[in-house]
C-alpha cells in the first residue's frame, strides 16, 4: 500500500492506495498513525484508490480516528469504491467514522 | 461451471496473496459480479489470515488447504488446516458500534465473514479444523449485442 499526505487550511488529507488487507495494512499502519495523530488536526482520508478493505484496515481506521478524537479532532472518509463501501456498511464503520461521497463534503464533516 | 479449485497454502502471510491470485483466476471462469468477488476475497482473506496469525505456530510447517467450488447461485469455500482448534462461529457475535471511544478494534474479521456468508460451519477432525463458508451470488447478466454493418 501507499499513502500520500498533504495539508491545506488546517486539514490533513491522506490519500491511500492499494489493498487494505493483512499485508497492505501492516505496510502503512505505523506511518499512517504517526502522520495523523501527533498533529491532531482534522483529517480526511481519500479511499478512491483503495481497491480492497478487510478487518485489519477497518481496525487501523478506528484506532487512528479514536486517537484523533481524544485530541479533539475528527476524521472522515471519502471516495470509497462500491466494494469498499460494502465493507464499510457491513461493519457499520460509518456509524462511528463519518463517510462522505466527495472531498468537499468530507471537509465539511471534520470542520467545526 | 468449471471444476473445483484446490490450493495448499503454507504458514506465511505471503501465501495469502499467492492464494488470492489463484482464486482470481478461478473466479474469472465464472460470471461473478464485482461485489461477489469482493465478498469471496474478504472471506478468504479473513479466514486464512486468522488461521496463520492465531492458529498456527510461528515458522512451523503447518499448512492450509483451501477448496473453492461453484454451486448453482453460490460459492462454497472449505478451509482445512492443522492449527489450533478454533470454531469461527464462537467469534461471530460482535457488538454494534455505538461510539468511537467504545468501539471494539480487535476481532472484527470473523464477524465480517459471518455477515458476508449465507452459511458458516465448523468441524474438528483431529488434528484438523474444517471450516466451510457459503456465499450466495447472482451471476452477471451478460448482454449480447449484435452489430450489423452494411
Amino acid at each position: 500500500m501507499e499513502l500520500q499526505v498533504s495539508e491545506a487550511d488546517g486539514i490533513t488529507k491522506v490519500a491511500l492506495s492499494g489493498r487494505m488487507d493483512t499485508i497492505g495494512t501492516s505496510q502503512i499502519e505505523t506511518r499512517f498513525t504517526a502522520l495523523i495523530v501527533p498533529g491532531g488536526k482534522p483529517t480526511i482520508i481519500d479511499l478512491s484508490e483503495v481497491s480492497f478493505l478487510a478487518s485489519l484496515g477497518v481496525r487501523m481506521l478506528i484506532s487512528t480516528a479514536r486517537a484523533l478524537s481524544r485530541k479533539g479532532s475528527r476524521m472522515a472518509l471519502f471516495g470509497a469504491t462500491e466494494p469498499v463501501m460494502e465493507i464499510i456498511d457491513t461493519t457499520s464503520l460509518d456509524q462511528i467514522i463519518p463517510v462522505a461521497p466527495s472531498e468537499p463534503q468530507a471537509i465539511a464533516l471534520v470542520q467545526g | 461451471m468449471g471444476g473445483d479449485l484446490h490450493l495448499v497454502l503454507n504458514n506465511t502471510l505471503a501465501a495469502i496473496e499467492d492464494g488470492r491470485r489463484e482464486l482470481l483466476k478461478f473466479f474469472e471462469q465464472h460470471a461473478l459480479p464485482v461485489l461477489a468477488v469482493n465478498r469471496l476475497e474478504v472471506i478468504f482473506e479473513e479466514i486464512v489470515s486468522n488461521a496463520i496469525r492465531h492458529g498456527f505456530t510461528p515458522r512451523s510447517d503447518q499448512s492450509m488447504h483451501v477448496r473453492a467450488r461453484a454451486k448453482p447461485g453460490a460459492f462454497e469455500f472449505t478451509f482445512e488446516d492443522d492449527g489450533d482448534p478454533f470454531d469461527p462461529r464462537d467469534a461471530v457475535e460482535s457488538p454494534a458500534f455505538t461510539t468511537l471511544e467504545a468501539a471494539r478494534i480487535g476481532g472484527l474479521g470473523l464477524p465480517l465473514v459471518a455477515r458476508l456468508s449465507s452459511g458458516l460451519s465448523y468441524e474438528r477432525e483431529d488434528p484438523r479444523n474444517i471450516r466451510r463458508a457459503v456465499t450466495d451470488f447472482q451471476p452477471v447478466n451478460r448482454t449480447i449485442i449484435t452489430v450489423s454493418t452494411t
